[in-house]
Parts: structure tokens; C-alpha cells; sequence
């Protein structure tokens, strides 16, 4: 047999997917997400995830990007390539700005899609939820809670029963 | 609606703004005794213009506002009225600029004109009867557009009607229009031609950023003084506050952008019409105050509003709030002072001095009517068609 | 509260709509048979592209020498065509990322194809400069890297902060275009019936299952993208502005210059939006996602734009009559009398006066007058850079060495191909790629919102 992943509940509105996860989450359950075909502020709440590290990322790598630029022309004009041009000082910096400017964005921005794919673990070829017939769906106009086995409250009985007051369908995903 | 009145601590401050011009008013006038008339009146511009361009800023902000609509504007339309209310009132202050012409802008004197060919070139222009035309021209597009958007902001409060939301929409467009070509010209007469050989063609730009930035920052203060007391308190959205950051980070950047653009474009060129403007400004004696000025109204409130927990928190956002009102003064100086031929005969302290005077002066006469206007109608605009759904947000 | 009247205001998103209907009616213009006008506007934007291939064909062979430019005017159709291209994209940019910031909702449903737009605009400038090198071959010794020459680029000099600000903007559009896409593309997998369509959809979706915590990454990176995205397209534009500000040619070099650029290009990228939009919701039929709202928008921010081109123009004039130079006071007088005097005034009729009638709401709330305005401002803003980079070039200090210059038939031959590129790549997008973002429609519905409770 194979391993469980865990309990998929499929929802028509994403208000009963709303009331489930808040009665999920107040039970105690933790190891739970919810799958849906459009970002919603609350159900993001209720499943904890009110931070994100990505800010953090891509301050670090703008200013990464800050100090290549910036060193890049200093280095090529004083150092690597000293030019008298047009009777400018070496350090021209208000020439560098623009260069210096530019990096920082491309390198933040370039953070915030690494960091993003590295956050959510994609790209992912295999998930075991794309085992159910009607997950699909959840990228249409379906709404999908899943409370996963390893969570410590985990009872597949349970949870059925539990998820099955809102669900319109309850099923065992597995691996 | 009798309950959305001026807190009483607020209502408070007009004695002290009464105080404030009347004390300004007094020292100024010795200092007038103690100063080089160049120097007295242009610590007069400075302390002048620093409370005018605050308030055109608030009338630009308004504006937008009736054009564009948004939560952000409902909820400090109040505040905003107020202070463009001042503007007819700031106008009769104009006067001892048009006083200290002769002190202040070269290109008055008959003297110099006869001897410079650039100057000459000019003179249809930059002569002291179409100078005082325009600048009464200027105030006439203001104080009619204020009293317009003032009036339809009254009869809004008593009927409600749908009417009134589309003709202040109507005439916020045009007006925004007429306002930033105004201003635009206003900045050429009053703060570019204090050096009447050095042009540039983005001052009005540069000029336009400044107020946007010193207004919104005063509209995000007097938000968090009214928004965290009774009885506008329980009306408090953290959504909008957070926007007021937001604005006045963009406007941060934005007037970063101009005065580097500026700067960059007329460094680059080194044509020596141009550069003048740059040279006292980078050598010498001001140079610190421009590093003073880069890092006060740039590098710092730029890294510190980034933070997105700082923008919406009421004490750090007032004080930056606060730091920006006081970087934009010292923008206006920045323009001001070093443009200006002046001998070392006076006394620093002095000059100092008036440049506090003044603006104490005009500030005290600012808060008085600010205040005066606050009081007169319900801080929240009530029958503001979209006014519930702006509170809806958190 | 007493009685406050509301004023009208056009929905964003057609009433009647559901979560599973806004899925079906993006969707089914890729999964539906492509229609018949679909080949004949491929068709013909597939010819124009092979009409660009031959003139870069002839122009390989040949050298620059096929086209008009030489000495004075060395700066010609390559660096006009390059500035009109990239000043289109800046309006995808400002969709997508000014209006996510500001919280403009009405935005969703032309975001997707307004980036689009930018991305093949910004393809098409970026052929230019690297065309008009002279060996284009040699173009990678514009980026800075160890040789043995021992060289290095001059990143004092404005045409250096080009290439660093166009491949950036480039790669960061992609990257939010993308980022964007992943839901949709999503979608798209999940409902495709052929095998091959689902594993090539599967692979760019990467696997995306719309868990709530990737959403809620989704949109912080979207939200931070967007605020890289906004100093991004300022720059880019003041950048190519300062291409011709930063030296000290009549004309050129002044300093309304960056932001006046800037206001240009969102203008002419918002009358190609519009260009774009107004016939895809006729032919695609979508005209509950495409509202009278979004064409009002469109248009009044096209006026704005516009008028501040216009403000733009006067300050240019104003300082050169002010400053007092002869130099710069001739430049106007040349562009109002000289040899390019009908392409002036064609400027002022295509960018300031037919741009007015906009004050109207009549015009902007009806699709044909507003793609004809749309269509002169296409032309308009390209007559523009026309002027600007033609008329301070011709005549120079020394009248004896005065010029004409027009373009040669590869010149046009190359422009329009440029275009047939970018139109190319747009037909293409329409067929495979959903042209509106599906999940961000959802979220005006409002059982998005889905607040439980009994609110």
C-alpha cells in the first residue's frame, strides 16, 4: 500500500474553504494548505503566513548589485583603466550613478525571482495532490484543503469527518 | 455631525501662532537694521516660500485628489482644505519680497542691463512691471481655484448631490493644469532668476517635486495629529497612513531623480552659463550644506522609509514627517543663498536669525488660518460620496 | 449617514461573471480552433518580419552606407526607430507595476498583454542599437568584460548606462511578465485536452498548485517586482534621454530632458495599449473584461501623458528663447521655418492638438475615435524623435556644412520590418499565451473577497 499524504477536502466557495481552515487551525492542526485558484488575504492568515523573508532577499542582493556597479566603474576608470577623458576627474561618480542605479535593480530583481522560486520550492516536476482526478481544478474555480499525515493531530477519520461538514468531497491522497 | 469638531488642544494652537507671527514680526523688522538688504530679503524668500510651496504643494495634492479619487485624499481632504485656505492669506506676504526687487533679483537694476547684452536679451521678459504682473497673475489662479474648490467642498456637506463630486472633478483638471504651469513660472521668477544668467529648463519640475514632497509630509503629520486623537480616532485607517508613506517615499525619489537629473545633465555639459549655478554650490563654503542636503532630503528618509513597519507606525512616520518639512527649508535656502552675491560684512548670527524670524513670522500666520478653517467644517468630508467606502478598508 | 448621492461609474468587470465563466472565456481563445482572421493578420505581420530580414540581410552585406545617415546627420532612422520602441514599452511597465502600487484594480485585465507589448517593444529597440554598430558582430564589446586587449567600455558616456539600462529593463520585464504568467500557465495545463500542450504548459507552470502560501509569495514578489519595476522605467527613459541631454548640442542638451522623455514614452506606449486593445476586444469579444472604464482610463491618462509632453515642448522653447544663446534660440527658429518645418507642424497636430479632444468623454468612451487619436500619436511621437534627432544634426555652427537628410527605402524597409516583428511576436502571444491574467480577473469578483462570517 502506499503512503498516505494526507486528507484533500474540495470546497465550492472559497468562504466554507475560509470557515474549514479556521476550525482546522483552531482544532490545533498545523501541517495543512489550502489550494485555490486566486490569492486571498484572510485564508493567507488564517494558515499563518504573514511575513515573508523576500524583502530581506532582495535588499541584500540590490545593494550586492549596489557595490558591483559602483565598484565596476570605479575599479575600470581609477584603477583597471585610468583615462583622462573630456578633463572629467577619474572618479566621475555622478556618470557612475546611472550604471550603479541600474545594477541595483537588476540584481534585486533578479532576487526576487530566485528567492521566490526557492521559497515556494519550485519548480517542482512531482506533487503527490496532482494524484487526485479533480485537483486540477483548483487552478479553475475549485478550493482545496489538504491536512497533511505528518501533522501530529493527524487521524484520517477524524479529519474526514471533520472536513466533511463544508466539503462538497473528501478523499486520501497519497504519495 | 457635531461631533467631528477640532480637538481643543489643537484649537489651542492659534494663540501660539498669533504669538509666533507677531514675535517673528518684531525680530525681522530690527534685524531690518542689522542685515545687507540682499540678505534680509532673501532670508525673507526663504522663510516665505518655504510655507507658500507647502501650501500650492496641498493645493496640487488636492487636485489629484477630485480627479483621481482614492481613499488617501478623502480622508485628509480636510486637512488639505485648510491649508490651501491659507493661500490667500500668504499672498498679501508677497509684498516685501516685491519690496527687495532691487535687492534681490540683478536683473532689475537699469545699470547692469545697459551693460550686458544677456541681460538685454531678457528685459521683455525679467523687468520689475511684468515681474509684479505675473506674480499677481499667479495668486489670481490660485486664490480663484481655491475659492472654487473650497465653495463646491461647502455645498457638497449641505445637499450631497452626485453634482458636485463631477464639478469639482471638472475643475480640479484644468486647475491642476493651470497650477503647475503657475508654479512653474513662479519658480523661473522668483528662485531661477535670482541669478538671471543660469537657466534651466526642469527647475519648474524640480520646484513642483519640492512642494509635492513638503505638502504631502505636512498632510501625513497633521493626519497622525488628528487621526490619533478624539474624535477623528476612531476613524483611523492604517491603510492610508501606510499610503502617505509610500507617497512620500515615491516623492523622495522623485525629487532625487530631478535634482540629479539636473545636476548630472548641466555637470556633464560644464557650459560655463550653466554650470555657475553648480560652482559656489560644489566648491567652496556651500559644499558641505550640499552634502548636508543630499544626505537629509535623499539617502536618509530613502532608507528609512523603505521600511514598510515605518510607514505605518504614527511616531517614526511623524518625525520623518517633520525631518523632510525641515530638508525642504533647506532645499529653498540651498537655491536661494548661494545664487546671490553677497559680501562677508554681516553677521552670520544675524542672517540665521531672520531666516528663523521669517519663517516663524509666515508659519505663525499659516497655522492661524489653518487652524481658523479646520474649525469651520466637519473633519471628515460627510457627504463624500465614496467616504464609506474608504472607511471600509483597515 | 444621510443621504449621499453616488455618482456613475463603469464597472471594472461586467457583471454576471463567475470564477469558472472568467476561466472559460480567457481560456477558450487559446484552447478554441484559431479563427480565421488569426492566420491572415499572422500572415501579414510574417511577411513584414521577412521584409526586416532582408533589409538586415542587405545591410549585413552592405554596410550602414544602405541607409540615409551620413555626415551631418549620423544619427538617423536606428536610433528614432530605437527611442520610439522603447518609449512603447514604458506603458506595459506602468500598468503593471505603477498601477499594482497604486492599487488601481481596473489594471488587471490589460496588464497581461500591455507587459506583453513591452517585452517585443523592448526586443524590437534592443535590434537597433546593435544593428546600427556598424559590425554588429562585434556588438558583445559594448559589455564590460576581461579581454585581452586590456579594454574596457567608458561608462562615463550615456550610450554605456544604454546598454545597462535597456538589458535590465529587458530582463526585469521578462522576469514580472513571467512571474505573472506562472498561475495562468497553470490553468492552462490543467485544462489543455492535447498531450503536448499539457507537458509544455506543465513545464513553464513549474509545477505551480496555487498553495496558499505560494500565493502569498506570489504577491509579495509581485509587490516588490513592481517597486523595482517603477525607478526602473523612470530611468530607463531619462537614460536614453541623456543619450542626447548629457552633450551640449543645440537641442539637445537641456534639462527638462529626463522627465519630459519619460512622459513621452508612457504617451506613446498608452496609445499602442490602446491600439492593441481596442481590436482585440472587438475580434476576442471581450468586452466585459475590457470595459467603457478602461477605455476612459486609457484615454485620460493618454491627455495627461500628453499634456505634459506639451509642457515639455514649451519648457524646451521658453529656455532657449531665455538663455539667451543664439545657438539654441536658432534651433526653434529651424524647426518652425527650416526644410523639417511640416514635420513640426505634423507633430503638433498628431501629439498636442488631436490629443484634446480627449477632454471629452464622448470620445474617450467610444473605441473608434479613440484608436484613430491612438494612431496620431503613434505617428506623432515618432515624428518626434524625428525632429529631435534630425534637426539639431543638420545644421551645426558652420552652415557650410548644412545637410539634408531623409531615409533611404532600407531605412523603411527596416522600420516597418521592425514592426512586422513586433506584431509577429503579439499574434503569437494572443494564440498561446492567456492575453488577460485569469487569476488576477478573479479577484474582483466579489465572492473573492469570500469574507466568512456574518458580515
Amino acid at each position: 500500500m502506499n503512503r498516505v499524504y494526507g486528507v484533500l477536502a474540495e470546497f465550492d466557495s472559497i468562504s466554507s474553504l475560509i470557515e474549514a481552515a479556521k476550525e482546522a487551525r483552531d482544532i490545533g492542526f498545523r501541517k495543512m494548505d489550502a489550494y485555490t485558484p486566486f490569492p486571498n488575504e484572510e485564508l493567507a492568515h488564517i494558515l499563518g503566513y504573514h511575513k515573508s523573508r523576500l524583502p530581506l532577499i532582495t535588499l541584500i542582493a540590490g545593494l550586492i548589485g549596489t557595490v558591483t556597479g559602483a565598484g565596476l566603474c570605479y575599479w575600470v576608470h581609477v584603477i583597471a583603466y585610468p583615462l583622462n577623458f573630456g578633463g572629467k576627474p577619474l572618479n566621475s561618480w555622478p556618470a557612475f550613478v546611472p550604471i550603479t542605479f541600474e545594477t541595483t535593480i537588476l540584481f534585486a530583481g533578479i532576487g526576487v525571482v530566485l528567492g521566490f522560486f526557492a521559497i515556494c520550492g519550485l519548480p517542482q516536476p512531482y506533487h503527490p495532490l496532482f494524484n487526485d482526478p479533480r485537483f486540477g481544478l483548483a487552478s479553475n474555480d475549485r478550493f482545496f484543503l489538504c491536512i497533511e499525515a505528518d501533522d501530529p493531530y493527524y487521524n484520517e477519520d477524524k479529519v474526514k469527518q471533520l472536513l466533511g461538514k463544508k466539503a462538497v468531497r473528501v478523499t486520501t491522497v497519497d504519495f | 455631525m457635531d461631533y467631528l469638531k477640532v480637538p481643543e488642544e489643537v484649537k489651542g494652537i492659534k494663540k501660539y501662532a498669533l504669538a509666533a507671527a507677531a514675535g517673528g514680526f518684531l525680530v525681522m523688522g530690527a534685524l531690518y537694521f542689522f542685515l545687507p538688504g540682499t540678505v534680509f530679503f532673501a532670508s525673507y524668500l526663504v522663510g516665505y516660500l518655504f510655507w507658500l510651496t507647502i501650501a500650492l504643494g496641498i493645493l496640487g495634492w488636492l487636485t489629484l485628489h477630485h480627479m483621481t479619487g482614492g481613499g488617501w485624499g478623502i480622508m485628509v481632504r480636510r486637512i488639505s482644505e485648510a491649508a490651501v485656505y491659507t493661500i490667500p492669506f500668504l499672498a498679501v506676504f508677497i509684498i516685501p519680497v516685491l519690496f527687495g526687487i532691487h535687492h534681490l533679483y540683478h536683473w532689475s537694476e537699469a545699470e547692469a542691463v545697459a551693460h550686458d547684452p544677456i541681460l538685454a536679451h531678457k528685459a521683455p521678459y525679467l523687468n520689475v512691471p511684468f515681474f509684479i504682473l505675473r506674480t499677481v497673475f499667479y495668486f489670481a489662479v490660485w486664490i480663484f481655484l481655491v475659492f472654487r474648490l473650497l465653495k463646491l467642498s461647502l455645498e457638497q456637506d449641505k445637499t450631497g448631490d452626485a453634482v458636485i463630486y463631477n464639478k469639482l472633478y471638472r475643475v480640479s483638471a484644468p486647475g491642476f493644469l493651470l497650477l503647475f504651469l503657475t508654479a512653474t513660472f513662479a519658480s523661473f521668477d522668483w528662485l531661477m532668476s535670482l541669478d538671471p544668467h543660469w537657466f534651466s529648463s526642469i527647475y519648474g519640475v524640480w520646484f513642483a517635486s519640492g512642494a509635492a514632497l513638503s505638502g504631502m509630509s505636512f498632510l501625513a503629520l497633521w493626519a497622525i495629529i488628528l487621526y490619533s486623537r478624539e474624535p477623528l480616532s476612531e476613524y483611523k485607517r492604517l491603510v492610508y497612513f501606510h499610503d502617505y508613506g509610500k507617497l512620500m517615499f515615491a516623492f523622495v525619489m522623485f525629487w532625487a531623480y530631478i535634482s540629479f537629473s539636473q545636476f548630472l545633465i548641466i555637470w556633464s555639459g560644464n557650459l560655463p552659463e550653466e554650470i555657475i549655478f553648480y560652482i559656489p554650490r560644489i566648491r567652496g563654503k556651500w559644499l558641505p550644506l550640499s552634502v548636508f542636503l543630499l544626505i537629509g532630503h535623499f539617502v536618509l528618509p530613502f532608507l528609512l522609509l523603505l521600511s514598510a513597519r515605518i510607514k505605518k507606525d504614527f511616531g517614526k512616520l511623524s518625525k520623518i514627517a517633520i525631518w523632510l518639512l525641515f530638508m525642504h527649508w533647506i532645499d529653498i535656502f540651498w537655491n536661494v543663498f548661494p545664487s546671490l552675491k553677497i559680501g562677508e560684512s554681516y553677521s552670520i548670527l544675524f542672517a540665521i536669525l531672520a531666516n528663523v524670524a521669517v519663517t516663524v513670522m509666515v508659519g505663525g500666520v499659516f497655522f492661524y488660518f489653518f487652524i481658523s478653517r479646520l474649525e469651520k467644517m466637519p473633519l471628515l468630508p460627510v457627504k463624500e460620496p465614496f467616504l464609506r467606502e474608504a472607511l471600509e478598508s483597515e | 449617514m444621510d443621504r449621499v448621492e453616488k455618482p456613475n461609474v463603469a464597472p471594472v468587470l461586467a457583471p454576471g461573471h463567475s470564477v469558472g465563466s472568467i476561466t472559460d472565456k480567457i481560456a477558450s481563445v487559446i484552447l478554441q480552433k484559431t479563427p480565421r482572421w488569426w492566420y491572415f493578420g499572422f500572415g501579414i505581420a510574417f511577411l513584414l518580419f521577412m521584409l526586416l530580414q532582408l533589409a538586415l540581410f542587405v545591410l549585413f552585406v552592405k554596410g550602414v552606407g544602405v541607409w540615409g545617415i551620413n555626415i551631418p546627420v549620423g544619427w538617423g532612422f536606428a536610433i528614432i526607430n530605437f527611442v520610439w520602441w522603447i518609449g512603447i514599452g514604458h506603458a506595459g511597465t506602468l500598468i503593471s507595476a505603477i498601477l499594482l502600487l497604486l492599487r488601481q484594480d481596473w489594471r488587471t485585465s490589460i496588464n497581461r498583454f500591455a507587459e506583453a507589448m513591452t517585452i517585443f517593444a523592448v526586443a524590437c529597440a534592443g535590434l537597433f542599437p546593435l544593428i546600427h554598430v556598424g559590425r554588429p558582430w562585434l556588438a558583445y564589446w559594448l559589455f564590460p568584460y576581461p579581454n585581452t586587449m586590456g579594454l574596457w567600455p567608458q561608462f562615463r558616456s550615456p550610450l554605456m548606462w544604454d546598454v545597462f539600462a535597456v538589458s535590465t529593463y529587458a530582463t526585469i520585464s521578462l522576469l514580472f511578465w513571467y512571474l505573472g504568467l506562472i498561475p495562468d500557465l497553470a490553468t492552462m495545463r490543467d485544462r489543455a485536452k492535447s498531450k503536448v500542450a499539457k507537458i509544455i504548459y506543465g513545464v513553464f507552470a513549474m509545477g505551480w498548485r496555487g498553495s496558499v502560501k505560494h500565493w502569498h509569495e506570489h504577491e509579495v514578489a509581485s509587490l516588490l517586482l513592481a517597486g523595482l519595476a517603477t525607478p526602473l522605467v523612470l530611468s530607463v527613459h531619462s537614460v536614453v534621454s541623456f543619450d542626447f541631454s548629457i552633450g551640449i548640442i543645440p537641442g539637445w542638451h537641456t534639462t527638462i530632458f529626463p522627465p519630459y522623455f519619460v512622459a513621452g514614452a508612457i504617451f506613446a506606449g498608452f496609445a499602442m495599449v490602446i491600439t492593441l486593445a481596442v481590436p482585440l476586444r472587438k475580434l476576442f469579444g471581450m468586452y466585459d473584461l475590457i470595459t467603457e472604464r478602461h477605455l476612459d482610463n486609457m484615454g485620460k491618462i493618454m491627455l495627461a501623458t500628453g499634456l505634459i509632453v506639451a509642457y515639455g515642448y514649451a519648457m524646451e522653447a521658453f529656455t532657449a528663447w531665455y538663455s539667451g544663446n543664439i545657438y539654441e534660440w536658432f534651433m526653434v527658429y529651424n524647426r518652425a521655418t527650416g526644410p523639417y518645418r511640416w514635420h513640426w507642424y505634423a507633430l503638433f497636430l498628431c501629439n498636442i492638438a488631436a490629443v484634446q479632444l480627449l477632454w471629452i468623454k464622448k470620445v474617450r468612451l467610444n473605441p473608434i475615435y479613440l484608436w484613430i487619436i491612438a494612431m496620431f500619436v503613434n505617428v506623432g511621437m515618432w515624428l518626434e524623435r524625428f525632429i529631435i534627432v534630425v534637426t539639431s544634426l543638420h545644421r551645426d555652427f558652420l552652415p557650410s556644412s548644412w545637410g539634408y537628410y531623409k531615409g533611404t527605402i532600407w531605412d523603411w524597409a527596416t522600420y516597418i520590418g521592425s514592426i512586422g516583428l513586433f506584431l509577429f511576436l503579439f499574434f503569437l502571444f494572443v494564440r498561446f499565451v492567456p492575453m488577460i491574467a485569469i487569476f488576477e480577473v478573479k479577484t474582483l469578483l466579489p465572492e473573492a473577497k469570500g469574507r466568512s462570517g456574518n458580515e
